[in-house]
Formats: structure tokens, C-alpha cells, sequence
């Protein structure tokens, strides 16, 4: 009984209405969208893994669909493509394996049973989180290509990691932190013990001797947690003495520092008290709350990796007639690459011959595939549909648009928002005044009750220290970046967030960004008689072939062009260049009539007209028009709706401006701006104290988007690499915008609920220490709930979802 | 009370032993992935192939 909006059962497409197909699950005939989804699904049930799905969380729809194309994967039990990737032992074999495709912990239940149940795999583990799947299998019953495979039998891509890659860095951090938390934590409990025995003893009286020797072992157990545990705020505290600006290890160290040297004296001369219990408690709260922050933001690296992970194993390389099988790490610049229908794309690179389309979903998420033919530049990871084609390298590995993108996360990860720059300059001070409080409460108590003043300066150290303060920032920022990657929005700025937060207006470029920049030449006018249509467009796509404008894919054709000298590019104005002798211009009225009057009247006043001239006259022109991205108008109206006001610039000529605003609703727009008359526009909108974010494609426009105070750019797949926006939207639809602003609001507003916590508790705690209310050990237990209020706050953010539709 | 003499650095011992065998189990690889087995331990492996012949 099929309904419209029935979807396949296993990968959640919906259903093609001509699509009987089929499978028997558990009894019920559940619908299926194509035959490969159909064997997947029976494959499944006929292994006794029918429970996978009512075990799995809902799919993305495609998800775990099957790939057509049989890969190449018997390359893979070449020696030296086994040394590469597994770790070979005498009899057994390891690798790690990243599986795209798998969205929940059903996924690595499925993986894991179906392959172990392979001849020869002993075992198979994967991470439903990091979705890396660790094998070993025996040499002699097993191969490597059987395992890779079975993985794409199932529907999943896998990949193989290298075996660099996958001792990260971020892995050794994990396990060194670790052992210092568990020393702490286990150091703690002893101490803890000990301390019971201590106090019970200080009203029940005890031994001299045993206390002493409770004492003495309370020493052995907590110099390990000091020495080994709390080392790493010892080294940032002394990095931040040594840079002359103490951050919050400073207050840190010193409250550890000296309460384990004044107990060790007091040990060792029979004095009144030990702090063993307090100094190792500080220790391991510190020690988890670093742990806690840690863990975040491994979890943003993941992204990364598995964002670099699209790309293919193996290439075709055409070397004369021949063609080898390489893996990608040995591609080339220069190389030339046969790929397939089916095939991901290895590298960056521009097609030598073929036609075909090409998915550009992963990088861009933009659905429709993209019509891409000789000339045409193509993106690594991105996924070669129909026709097979040969394709010159351009750029590898890191240096292609996917290695840009990561490169690019990978900057605002590392670039200190000046916001929490600042933050971190307020706690030195504050520092500075903490230690200064400290010495003054010292001071008075040495001479009031100079048998307290030691224990009372250590709680007030522990109490203000302003870990809080110093976290508020940086947790929050770290949570919201983490969480705009998922929601496909790329933050290249760390300054980015705050200043989305305080934007007053939104300037939308037209071309490329409110449309989708695939232009398509609607009619021709021809007003000199000796040329035809025909000729017009191979002039004029000959002439564009050096634009990176996005009207220049309008011209492209396939046929063969004629040769075109002295190329040369005016921003803003057209191309020109010199064919057969002659200067052929194209562009605006302007630029190819030299000021003349051109009879425009016939022209269709919606679409961009584009003039083709030679020396000074014009021979033709030709109407272009460009498709609105699909989510414009509901955009609008929510930035309305968040009381944003919007203008529109653009290049272009009155009419197709203006048109366009009046169908949007846009009451403030300019038209045939220059980039530099655009950057005025923002000037002159800053001046009247506007915050500005500029949407455009940052490829025409580098200098506009730099002068506002943030610049968010849609991705344009292989032209992504030329952004450098705050903000990289992935996407063919404007609405993670919204979202980017609506998340930075939030962001702001967890900032500072973060901040006035911290500082309130450090305004109520230092009175209280300081009058010797305040215990250490209560000193750090509420130093500790502070700082983990304050992560588990910023730690909301990730929960944030993206933009509801309220108007569907 | 004497025997806490003893019994306290028999536990240090343990402690020690403790400690080094976390060590290794961290160096071994055993903790990298702290996220799976949360989710490992709601999938039992009892259901037995429908297929005889598996």
C-alpha cells in the first residue's frame, strides 16, 4: 500500500513512486528504494541480524545505502598496500579502519558481528563515537580486501588509516591524563583515610607515635599526587612568571605548593596540623576538570579527521597508455587520474576530457549534482556521478579544499578569540590582586592568631582561585564551535562568535549568495551582423575561461575555444584579451562601450546583462540569470523576525538589483557597486554605529568581507579554498545563518551567566576566608563545584539545536 | 592497634600494584576509547544466526 511519503526501509530515501521492491523482515514486506538497498537489507536478515534494525536509531535518509560501484579493493592485499595500512605481525595482521556511513551504536553492533563471523577475523571493535574500527585477523585464513568489502557490502565506505595517524596526538594527551587522574583519585582515597585516623585522633587523643606515622605515610602517598599529578599547573605557572602574565596556575601552585611544604615540615618537626587531605583534594578536582575540558575538545578534532577522511584510497594513474593503481598518498601535482563513474574524487584538480556530474554533497551540501566538463575544476571528496573522465592534478592532500576546510577549523581552534584574550588578561590581574588580598590576610592574622594565619591564608588561596573566571570563556566558546560544525557551519575566527552576537545588520551580496552563482545565459542579442549567436558565446567563453566571477560559468561551453592572448581580469568591470589580432572586451556597459550609449532599452530588465565588444563597439550582449537559492525569503523573514534590519549590494545593474530587492522585501539596496564603493557601504553603515555581517562568496569580494565586522561566505565546492570568511556556511541554503546567529546569542549569554557566577561566588568566598570560616578542605570542594558549574553550563551549548521551521 | 604497622604499608603495596597495572592497561590501549563500552554492555551476542549452517 504505498503512500507518498513512504521511505526505504533500511536507508530512509524515500521511495521511487515506479519502486516495488520489497524485503521480508520479521514477517512484515517492508519498502525498499533500489536493489542495492534490497540485497543489503536481505543480507542482514538472512545472517540473523533482523534485531540491527529495531536496535538503530533513526537514519539520516542515504545513510548505509549501498554503493554501486564495486571498489577496487583487492589493491589492498598488494604487500605494499598491506604495509601502508595494516600492522603485520608473524601470523596475525591489525588495522584501523574509518567507516563512513555509520550513524549509531546498531551500525558498530552490525560491523563488529558480520565480521567476526568472517573466516580467519579474530576480532573486530568500533567506536560507534569515533566511528574507527579496530581488526585483527589471522594472515593465512583472512584478507584484508575480504574485510574491506564486506564493510562496503553493507553499505558503509570504509577507510583505511594509515597507521601514523592513528597514535594521534590527541590520544597520547588522553593516556597521560589519565594516569594523572587516576594517582590523584587513588592518592586521594588513602590520604583521605589517613586524614579520618588524624582527626578521630586529634578529640579521642592518640599515640604519639602513630600519629606520626599516619603522618609519614600520608607523605609517601600524597608526594607522587604533588610531583606527578599536579606537574603540569607547576610548568603553567611557571610558563606564565616567565611571559610576566600569571594565569590562574599561579594561586594553584602556590596553594599546593605550600601546603605540602608546610605539612612536610609539620611531619618532620611534630607539628600541630597536616594538610595531606586537603592538598591531594585540590589536586584531583583540578585534575578532573581538566580531564572534563580535555575530552570536548578531542571530540572537535574527530570532526576534523573524519572530514579528511572522504577522500579515496586508491587512484588510476595514467602514465602514457598504461594505468597503475596508486594509493593517494603518492598523487602528485601534475599527475593525470582516470576516474569512474562512481569514483571519489583523490585530488583537486581541473578535467582534461569527459563530461559527467559531479555529487559535491559531502563538501558543499549541495544536492543537485553539478554539471562539470573539460576545464572544469573538480574537489577532492566529492564523488564522480555518470561519465568517466581524466583529470590533471592540481592539489593533494592537505592542500586541497578538504584539507582547507580542516586546516581552516583547525585556525579558529587555535586563534584566541580577542574575547577570551581579554578575559585571560582580567584574571592576571585579578591574580595579582588575589595573592595581594592573600599577603594582607596573612599579614593580619600573624598578628591577631598567628597559630591560624597559615591555614586561613591557604583557604583563602584555594577559595578565590579563579578558575571559574578564567574557564567561563574559553568552555563556552569550545562547546559552541564543536557544535557548529555539526550543524554544518564552519567558525574560521574565534572572534567570529562574539561579533554575530552583536550584529545589528545583514548585507547580502546577490550574486553567488542570495542566488545560487549558477547563471545561465537566457537569450542572446546580436547587434553586429557579421557574427552569429554561436560565435558570440565561444568569444565570450573563450574570453571568461581566466574569470573566477560566478557569471563566468555561465559562458563555459565544452566545444573546442579559439586561443586567447594578453588575458586580462578588471575586478568588478569584465575580462578582455586579444583574439586573432584583435581586443575583445566583455562586461559591463561601461567597460566594453567605453562610455557609449548602448540602446538597452529592449533588454530584459530582471536578468544581468553582459556586453561583448570589440574595440570599443559592441557586437552583442547576453541576458543572465540566476536562480534565488531556495530558502532566501524564509531567511529574511527570520532576520526580520530576530529585529535584524538587511540590505542588499551587488554589482549589478539597476534592474535585476532592484527587482530582486522588491520580490525579497528588501528596502535598502545598492546596485552597481565596485567591491571598493561596497566596502564604503559598510564604512559609512559602521560609522552610524551598525555592526555589519557581510554575506558573500569572498571570492570577488576579499576586501568587503574584511572590512565588516564579521563575514560569513556560502561554499562554493572547489572555489571554497579561495574563501576566507569568519564563517563558512556548507550548504546550498542560507538558513545556517540563522542558526550561526541564534547559537552566538546563546553562546554570549552562557558567557555571561559563566562569568556573573564566577565572580559572584569569588566575591561571597574571599570574605569568608579571610573572617576563617572557610576550612581548606571546604576551600577546595567549593573552588572545584565552582569551576564544574561553569564547564557543565558552556556545556549546554551542545545541545543546541539547529533553526526550527515555524513557518512550514 | 600495632598491626596498622603492618596493614598500612601491605595496602601501599596494593596501591602501588594497583597503579602500575592501570599503567599498563593505559599504555596497553585499553582506556582510548572511553565511549563505546557504555553503549557495548546493551547489546547481548546470545541471539544465535537464523541459518543453521552459520
Amino acid at each position: 500500500m504505498p503512500t507518498a511519503t513512504e521511505s526505504c526501509f533500511h536507508c530512509a530515501l524515500p521511495v521511487p513512486t515506479d519502486c516495488d521492491l520489497t524485503v521480508d523482515i520479521e514477517g512484515n514486506r517492508q519498502p525498499v528504494c533500489c536493489p542495492g538497498c534490497k540485497a543489503v537489507a536481505e543480507l542482514i536478515r538472512d545472517a540473523g541480524m533482523s534485531r540491527y534494525y529495531s536496535m538503530r536509531d533513526t537514519p539520516e535518509p542515504g545513510v548505509g545505502r549501498p554503493s554501486d560501484e564495486a571498489a577496487e579493493w583487492q589493491v589492498f592485499d598488494r604487500d605494499d598496500m598491506l604495509q601502508a595500512f595494516a600492522e603485520q605481525g608473524k601470523e596475525h595482521a591489525e588495522a584501523t579502519i574509518y567507516v563512513g556511513g555509520m550513524y549509531c551504536a546498531a551500525c558498530s553492533w552490525l560491523i563488529e558481528t558480520t565480521l567476526t563471523r568472517l573466516p580467519g577475523v579474530e576480532t573486530a571493535e568500533v567506536s560507534p563515537v569515533t566511528h574507527r574500527l579496530r581488526v585483527r585477523w589471522q594472515q593465512a585464513d583472512a584478507q584484508f580486501s575480504t574485510i574491506l568489502s564486506t564493510l562496503a557490502g553493507l553499505g558503509y565506505q570504509p577507510q583505511p588509516l594509515a597507521p601514523e595517524n592513528t597514535t594521534r596526538p590527541e590520544l597520547i594527551e588522553q593516556r597521560a591524563a589519565l594516569k594523572r587522574l587516576l594517582v590523584a583519585a587513588l592518592g586521594m582515597m588513602q590520604v583521605m583515610m589517613f586524614a579520618v585516623g588524624l582527626y578521630a585522633g586529634e578529640f579521642q587523643g592518640i599515640d604519639q607515635q602513630m600519629q606520626r606515622f599516619l603522618r609519614l605515610v600520608s607523605f609517601v602517598v600524597t608526594t607522587p599526587v604533588v610531583f606527578y599529578s599536579a606537574r603540569p599547573f607547576f610548568a603553567a605557572a611557571w610558563r606564565g612568571i616567565v611571559a610576566k602574565k600569571p594565569g590562574m596556575d599561579l594561586p594553584v601552585s602556590i596553594a599546593v605548593g605550600s601546603a605540602y611544604g608546610a605539612s612536610v615540615y609539620s611531619t618532620f618537626t611534630n607539628g600541630d596540623a597536616v594538610w595531606f587531605d586537603s592538598v591531594t583534594m585540590f589536586v584531583f578536582f583540578l585534575t578532573l576538570g581538566r580531564f572534563l575540558e580535555m575530552r570536548a575538545r578531542h571530540r572537535s578534532i574527530d570532526r576534523s579527521t573524519a572530514l579528511s577522511s572522504l577522500l579515496p584510497n586508491t587512484a588510476t594513474r595514467i602514465t602514457g597508455d598504461d594505468t597503475t593503481i596508486v594509493p593517494v598518498s603518492q598523487l602528485l601535482a601534475g599527475d593525470r587520474v582516470l576516474i569512474r563513474a562512481g569514483d571519489a574524487i583523490p585530488a583537486d584538480g581541473a578535467i582534461e576530457s569527459g563530461d559527467t556530474s559531479v555529487d559535491e554533497a559531502l563538501l558543499t551540501g549541495e544536492v543537485t549534482p553539478q554539471k562539470k566538463s573539460r576545464g572544469d575544476l573538480v574537489a577532492a571528496g566529492s564523488v564522480n556521478l555518470d561519465g568517466q573522465i581524466e583529470m590533471r592534478v592540481l592539489r593533494t592532500g592537505s592542500d586541497t579544499t578538504l584539507g582547507t576546510i580542516s586546516r581552516l577549523s583547525e585556525r579558529a581552534r587555535y586563534t584566541r578569540p580577542a574575547f577570551v584574550t581579554l578575559a585571560d588578561r582580567i584574571a592576571s590581574y585579578i591574580v595579582i590582586a588575589l595573592l595581594a588580598v592573600a599577603t594582607i590576610v596573612a599579614g593580619s592574622w600573624y598578628f591577631a592568631a598567628p597559630e591560624r594565619a597559615f591555614v586561613i591564608t591557604l583557604s583563602v588561596l584555594v577559595v578565590t582561585c579563579p578558575c571559574a573566571l578564567a574557564l567561563a570563556t574559553p568552555a563556552a566558546f569550545a562547546a559552541a564551535g564543536s557544535r557548529l560544525s555539526q550543524l554544518r557551519l564552519l567558525v574560521t575566527n574565534g572572534n567570529a562568535i562574539e561579533a554575530l552576537s552583536r550584529a545589528t545588520i545583514v548585507i547580502f551580496d546577490k550574486t553567488g549568495t542570495l542566488t545560487r552563482g549558477l547563471p545561465q545565459i537566457t537569450s542572446v542579442m546580436v547587434l553586429d551582423e557579421s557574427m552569429t549567436e554561436y560565435d558570440c558565446r565561444l568569444i565570450a567563453a573563450a574570453l571568461e575561461t581566466a574569470s573566477t566571477h560566478p557569471l563566468a560559468r555561465a559562458f563555459a561551453m565544452s566545444a573546442s575555444l579559439p586561443k586567447v592572448s594578453r588575458h586580462q581580469v578588471e575586478v568588478g568591470q569584465g575580462v578582455c584579451g586579444s583574439i586573432d589580432g584583435r581586443r575583445w572586451r566583455l562586461g559591463n556597459a561601461n567597460y566594453v562601450g567605453g562610455g557609449a550609449a548602448i540602446d538597452t532599452s529592449v533588454a530584459n530588465s530582471a536578468a544581468t546583462n553582459v556586453f561583448l565588444g570589440v574595440d570599443g563597439d559592441v557586437v552583442a550582449w547576453f541576458d543572465i540569470e540566476d536562480e534565488l537559492r531556495p530558502d532566501v525569503a524564509l531567511t529574511l523573514q527570520s532576520l526580520d523576525g530576530m529585529g535584524l534590519r538587511t540590505a542588499l549590494v551587488s554589482g549589478d545593474k539597476q534592474g535585476a538589483v532592484a527587482d530582486l530587492a522588491s520580490r525579497l522585501g528588501i528596502a535598502n539596496f545598492h546596485f552597481e557597486c565596485r567591491p571598493e564603493q561596497k566596502l564604503e557601504i559598510i564604512e559609512a553603515a559602521q560609522r552610524e554605529g551598525e555592526r555589519v555581517v557581510m554575506v558573500g562568496d569572498g571570492i570577488n569580494d576579499a576586501p568587503v568581507l574584511a572590512g565588516a565586522d564579521t563575514s560569513v561566505a556560502p561554499a562554493h565546492g572547489a572555489l571554497l579554498a579561495q574563501t576566507n570568511a569568519d564563517v563558512i556556511m556548507l550548504g546550498d541554503s542560507l538558513e545556517p545563518l540563522i542558526t550561526a546567529i541564534r547559537m552566538s546569542g546563546k553562546t554570549m549569554r552562557i558567557v555571561r551567566q559563566n562569568l556573573a557566577w564566577a565572580i559572584v561566588y569569588n566575591a561571597l568566598a574571599l570574605p569568608l576566608a579571610a573572617a576563617g570560616l572557610v576550612p581548606p578542605w571546604l576551600a577546595a570542594i567549593g573552588m572545584s563545584a565552582s569551576s564544574l558549574i561553569v564547564v557543565l553550563n558552556a556545556l549546554r551549548l551542545s545541545r543546541f539545536t539547529a533553526t526550527p521551521r515555524p513557518f512550514k | 592497634m600495632s598491626i596498622l604497622y603492618v596493614l598500612i604499608p601491605l595496602a601501599l603495596l596494593l596501591l602501588g600494584g594497583a597503579v602500575w597495572a592501570f599503567f599498563w592497561a593505559v599504555g596497553s590501549g585499553q582506556f582510548d576509547d572511553l565511549d563505546t563500552p557504555a553503549v557495548r554492555i546493551i547489546m547481548d551476542d546470545d541471539e544465535k544466526p537464523d541459518d543453521a549452517d552459520q
